[in-house]
């Protein structure tokens, strides 16, 4: 296809008419700035196809604000050999008319032969969207969507498959891809879609083909069970009457009745020797006994002859003892009268001495009574005086606060008058003698002054009166301080009953020294009676009845002897007296200790003629000879028994120990055991029969065996189900298989050709990739060689510039299919690849020229500069417009 | 002269499992008719007694129901049942026997012989030595004693017993429960009834096997029968016959197609297949799709007629023709599916290869069937 002429009026941007003639076969170029009208060209054609002329939708093709306007659009193009005009008016004047070839074509039909040419649809209603511009919508790439493929190619597949299809004959089914769905749905009814696993019906029948199996084998177990029960039945049941016939029991039995005896006769023997023992040891008990009886009436006699000796040498001690108290008594005479005569001599030298100090004492207290009575008389007057001071101390005592009071008021009030004499008003008078006036109360004559403090009347007889009222302002309250102070200050020395400060004063002198006078004396009374005139008192008192005293004890003292020069010295008295106390006191002791021994000597002597009286009077007994020959006699009888008792005893233990009765014992309780334990299991497998034959009839019941072979029958059932759709699931999903790898060949098949286009240009930009084909023809995965091998991504993918370039080189394999397939191809790029970097774009211009080879390709641009080496000149659209207004 | 029925293996209370539900329930319900139609018989022939020769139940383990309605189906013939136990329902020491006379199911004419001694039947001059089994199986030969057993004099001698008459099958076969050939001879009785094979069979002159009265497998020959035997007095010999007891029919069939007219004749088979009948086939060799479509049908309308069919077609290879291919529609890739699955049928996984074509065949089939409605 070529369109060689385009001319456009009342269109968008052209209200007047615009015609662009001489376009190329091949590659045609315009440039033109922004909104100089590139858009609407590619519009205007666009319209021309897509667009039924008839269409109420299509207002935006009028000019702006031109509601009257009928755009139109003139193409001429040649397909093949033949050259068609559309004419195309909308909206106001709607006309559409085509000249194809010879044939002239109207209307709608004009319209539906072109869209039948090109390959796309027109709009059932409304404008032209999208989904109905087929080839056209792919190969005329609208400004900034050439990176936007799936869309345009998913609204062409169908033309581009017929052509396909064409080109490859009838190899494609009719309906294989209903029966593919058909198979696939089938299949997906017993497997999973994606990992193939049993599912619905399939997988139902295999969980009940395991269930069954379980239940199976749980019957079974049960079963066996059952069986084993029965057979252990059997088993128990024979043994049982066995049992029952032989009863092996009863033989051990007798078997311990028989031992128990032999147990019971050796018990006896054991009893026996038992006796024989005790007996032995009561024997031998009487033996001692007997022996004892005989050594104490032997020792009886040993003991007479022993007391006899102890008396005789008893008679001698005593004899030895008195003769020695009878020398130490004469002694003690002697001692005893020396003694009384030395302190009779020591008696009277101690009272004379008495004597003597009694005399000394009286002396010395006459001293004292002086003394003492001196003190007291001094101590009493000085008492006196002190008593007397503090009278007159606290007569005069003032208190120094009333006392600086007072002092402090006189120097106010002093002050005060000062002030008021100040104020006052002064009336000096000289009066004629003999003249008197009275001032106030006063009557005075002569001269003189006074100080007017308050109004004061002053009469001048004969004359009349003046009053005379002072100036100052502040002295009515200086009479009334001064009045107050005076007062409180007359208040005060009445308090203290005094007449002024000065009285005041000298009392406070008198008082001081008064003061000073009272310690004094409090001094010298302190040093006459230190502890007080009582005490000197009752001193005084103490020494008269000491005296007293001491005169009777001389008075109450013996006459002194005659011969008292003769007297020793109580010293030496005492010294004479000592000695012969001290001797007297030995002497007495040493008779005391022969006294004693004597006394002892005598005691013992009686001690030993009494003992030598009881053993005699033993030996003397009258039984005691008979006593004597009885336990001899009784001593041989038991020696004679001691022997037969032993020889009994060794034979009758001999007899035990052959016999062993612990090993009886054993025979006994194992017999025993033995029998029990029969028994006990005969009675035990007794109550397990009844246990069993109980729960064999219920188990029986069950019908186990009936079950199970239901349960059997079910299985196989359910299994020859499972088989049966196990077959079908393999059968569909093979099938499954087959279907779609045939497909899938005859897919690749069909698309060899698009695909051989599209690598032819996918070499040039991208060497040794290679680029998949999806099941609308879209491209699909791109891959390249990479740093780690094939790398491989999807379209959507792509950054966007390559997204772009893939866009525009699909759309020239695409024409390239079209065209080989004898279908009309035009290419339009409106601002196309200005996201390709220069090396790309590059690149891009050689593959667009070598598809110029092939189609008519318009190629809209703002930017000149990129496209200069196309090899074409371009047409610049101002240009263009210019040269339109000036035709 | 004393007329008797003897007859064996019951097997009550079996399961077929190999069949669908519904036909196995009533092959299981038949075996309770053909006790009832034997006590029909009993009474119709005035038999002076029936000999049932062991394997009266399938298992020890039965339901209380099945053991009541058993007892229940021999109502008919009032006259003496002379039991014993066979290896499926051996007298143990807890068994189906001991239930069933605790659930006192059994009748008064009805003797079960559970102990190894005579049975006089004074009345009748019939004395019976019995050789029940009271193990599930034993190697003995449980009728050992039946020679030293003394009968009173003119009684007739029969023996009952269940198990395998040796000599008659091969001798590496080790069966349990052997009886020594012979025996009827050699212990001088007048008739030996055996049980345990499942097909009727003369051993020798008094001895016989009378088979299952009611098939209940298909490689049973000369089974569904009962026996009715007559013996004039001790030492005349036994006169014996047959008489057909079975409700249904058991075939096991195997064809192979090979050309276009086989399918006539198996439909034709299969036309006559009524509800007696219960069928196994197995069909092998190949057909076109055509025939194997008439087949599917014919054997559908068979199943419909028939007490129970199973037909087995995984063997059998299909073949569809030009003819075939186009009828279906089978253009564009699903023609070389087709081809493919046909020619994998000679392959590892033929089954599949054939399932699969006659899935797609049938899926192809249904379509054209719609498209043409």
């Amino acid at each position: 296809m070529k369109l060689t002429r385009i001319r456009i009026e009342q269109f968008k941007q052209f209200r007047q008419p615009f015609e662009i003639t001489g376009l190329e076969s091949g590659l045609n170029l315009f440039t033109g700035a922004n909104e100089a009208g590139k858009s609407t060209i590619v519009a205007a054609i666009r319209a021309a196809f897509f667009e039924r002329h008839r269409s109420g939708s299509v207002d935006d093709l009028r000019p702006w604000g031109d509601a009257s306007a009928s755009p139109s659009v003139e193409l001429e193009f040649t397909i093949g050999a033949d050259t068609y005009r559309l004419g195309k008016r909308f909206l106001g004047k709607k006309r559409c008319e085509l000249q194809a070839g010879p044939q002239h074509l109207d209307g709608v039909e004009a319209e539906d032969h072109l869209a039948e040419l090109l390959g796309f649809q027109h709009a059932g209603k409304g404008v032209s969207k999208a989904e109905h511009w087929g080839i056209p919508g792919l190969l005329w790439i609208q400004q900034g969507s050439a990176q936007d493929l799936r869309e345009p190619v998913s609204h062409a597949t169908d033309h581009l498959r017929s052509v396909l299809n064409t080109s490859l004959g009838e190899i494609a089914s009719s309906g294989g891809d209903e029966v593919l769905a058909q198979v696939e749905t089938l299949r997906n009814e017993l497997l999973t879609a994606t990992t193939g696993k049993p599912r619905g019906a399939y997988q139902q029948a295999l969980e009940q083909a395991a269930t069954l199996e379980a239940t199976l084998r749980s019957l079974d177990a049960e079963i066996a069970v059952y069986r084993e029960k029965v057979d252990r039945l059997a088993t128990l049941r024979r043994d049982h009457a066995a049992d029952e016939a032989e009863q092996p029991w009863t033989a051990f039995r007798q078997q311990e009745q028989a031992a128990a005896a032999s147990l019971d006769a050796i018990r006896q023997v054991e009893a026996a020797l038992q006796a024989d023992r005790q007996r032995a040891g009561q024997i031998d008990a009487q033996v001692n006994l007997l022996r004892g009886q005989l050594d104490t009436l032997a020792s009886q006699e040993r003991a007479v002859a022993t007391r006899r000796t102890a008396l005789e040498n008893a008679d001698k001690e005593r004899h030895a003892n008195n003769t020695l108290v009878e020398q130490w008594q004469s002694r003690t005479q002697e001692a005893t009268d020396r003694h009384t005569a030395l302190r009779e001599a020591l008696r009277l030298a101690r009272q004379e001495a008495t004597r003597r100090d009694l005399d000394r004492q009286l002396d010395e207290l006459k001293r004292k009574q002086e003394t003492t009575a001196d003190a007291l008389a001094r101590a009493e007057t000085e008492q006196a005086a002190l008593t007397a001071l503090q009278k007159k101390l606290a007569e005069t005592e003032i208190d120094p606060k009333n006392l600086y009071t007072l002092k402090a008021q006189q120097s106010a009030l002093r002050e005060l008058r000062i002030r008021r004499d100040t104020v006052a008003t002064r009336l000096l008078f000289a009066l004629t003698d003999g003249c008197r006036i009275e001032i106030g109360q006063e009557s005075v004559t002569g001269s003189g002054d006074r100080l007017l403090t308050e109004t004061t009347r002053v009469t001048l007889p004969g004359l009349g009166q003046l009053d005379i009222t002072p100036g100052g302002a502040d002295l009515a309250e200086l009479g009334r301080q001064e009045q107050a102070l005076a007062d409180s200050h007359a208040a005060l020395l009445q308090q203290l009953g005094l007449d002024s400060p000065e009285a005041a004063e000298a009392r406070h002198q008198s008082h001081t020294q008064h003061q000073a006078e009272a310690r004094t004396a409090t001094a010298t009374l302190k040093a006459l009676a230190p502890k007080g005139i009582d005490a000197l008192r009752a001193e005084l008192t103490a020494h008269d009845a000491r005296f007293g005293e001491i005169e009777q004890a001389l008075a109450r003292l013996p006459a002194a002897p005659e011969n008292i020069s003769e007297l020793p010295s109580v010293s030496q008295a005492e010294a004479a007296e000592d000695t012969a106390r001290q001797s007297l006191d030995q002497i007495n002791q040493q008779l005391n200790e022969a006294r004693l021994a004597a006394g002892n000597a005598h005691t013992a002597h009686e001690s030993a003629t009494r003992e030598l009286a009881t053993a005699q009077a033993v030996l003397d007994a009258p039984d005691r000879a008979a006593r004597l020959s009885a336990a001899n006699r009784n001593l041989v009888d038991a020696r004679a028994e001691q022997d037969s008792l032993a020889e009994r005893i060794e034979a009758r233990a001999r007899q035990v120990a052959e016999a062993n009765p612990d090993l009886l014992q054993q025979d006994v309780e194992r017999f025993r055991a033995s029998a029990g334990q029969l028994e006990k299991q005969y009675a035990e497998r007794r109550d397990t029969l009844m246990r069993l034959e109980v729960a064999l009839q219920t188990a029986g019941a069950q019908g186990l065996e009936e079950r199970r072979a239901e349960a059997a029958r079910d299985q196989e059932q359910v299994r020859r189900r499972g088989d049966e759709l196990q077959r079908r699931a393999l059968a569909l999903d093979h099938l499954l298989k087959l279907l779609r790898d045939k497909r899938a060949v005859l897919t690749r098949k069909l698309q060899a050709p698009l695909q051989k286009h599209l690598n032819r240009y996918l070499q040039l930009l991208f060497p040794h990739a290679s680029l998949g084909i999806d099941e609308n023809l879209a491209p699909g995965p791109l891959t390249r060689p990479g740093s780690n091998g094939a790398e491989t991504s999807l379209f959507e993918e792509l950054s966007f510039g390559a997204r772009e370039q893939m866009g525009v080189i699909s759309r020239l394999a695409y024409a390239d299919l079209l065209k080989e397939a004898g279908r009309p191809t035009l290419i339009i790029l409106d601002d196309a690849l200005v996201h390709s970097d220069e090396a790309r774009l590059a690149q891009m211009k050689r593959l667009l020229f070598d598809a110029a080879t092939r189609h008519q390709i318009l190629l809209f641009t703002c930017h000149p500069a990129n496209w200069r080496d196309l090899g074409v000149g371009a047409r610049s659209l101002e240009a263009l417009r210019a040269r339109n207004k000036a035709g | 002269m004393i007329r008797l029925l003897h007859t064996a293996d019951w097997q009550i209370g079996k399961c077929y499992g190999q069949f669908e539900p519904d036909e196995a329930a009533l092959l299981a319900e038949a075996r309770f008719n053909t006790v009832e139609r034997l006590a029909a018989l009993a009474l119709e022939r005035q038999v002076d007694l029936v000999l049932v020769a062991g394997d009266v139940f399938d298992a020890q383990g039965v339901s209380d129901k099945t053991i009541h309605r058993l007892f229940y189906a021999m109502r008919g013939y009032a006259g003496p049942w002379l039991l014993i136990p066979g290896n499926h329902d051996a007298g143990l020491a807890e068994s189906v026997w001991t239930r069933a006379a605790r659930l006192a199911a059994i009748p008064d004419n009805v003797h079960v012989c559970l102990n190894a001694e005579p049975l006089l039947l004074e009345t009748l001059g019939v004395a019976i030595l019995p050789a029940p089994l009271t193990q599930r199986h034993t190697y003995n030969d449980l009728t050992e004693w039946f020679a030293g057993a003394g009968t009173p004099a003119g009684m007739l001698r029969i023996g009952l017993a269940h198990g395998s008459v040796q000599g008659i099958l091969a001798e590496e076969i080790d069966s349990a429960n052997p009886i020594a050939a012979g025996r009827a001879e050699q212990a001088r009785l007048d008739y030996f009834a055996l049980g345990d094979w499942h097909g009727a069979k003369q051993v020798d002159a008094r001895t016989w096997y009378s088979g299952t009265p009611e098939t209940d497998r298909f490689k049973a020959n000369d089974s569904g029968q009962a026996l009715l035997v007559e013996l004039a007095g001790p030492g005349e010999p036994a006169v014996v016959t047959p008489i057909t007891t079975g409700q249904y029919l058991w075939q096991s069939q195997t064809m192979m197609l090979q050309v276009a007219s086989d399918i006539d004749q198996v439909l034709s088979q299969l036309a006559d297949f009524d509800q007696t009948d219960v069928v196994k086939l197995a069909l092998s060799g190949q057909t076109d799709l055509a025939g194997y479509r008439r087949l599917q049908a014919s054997i559908a309308q068979a199943q419909g007629r028939a007490r129970c069919l199973q037909a087995d077609l995984s063997a059998l290879r299909l073949e569809p023709t030009d003819e075939d291919i186009d009828a279906i529609q089978a253009d564009g890739y699903l023609g070389e599916v087709i081809a493919e699955l046909r020619a994998d049928q000679d392959g590892a996984e033929a089954d599949v290869a054939r399932d699969a074509l006659a899935l797609l065949a049938g899926i192809l089939d249904e379509r054209r069937a719609r498209a043409t409605s």
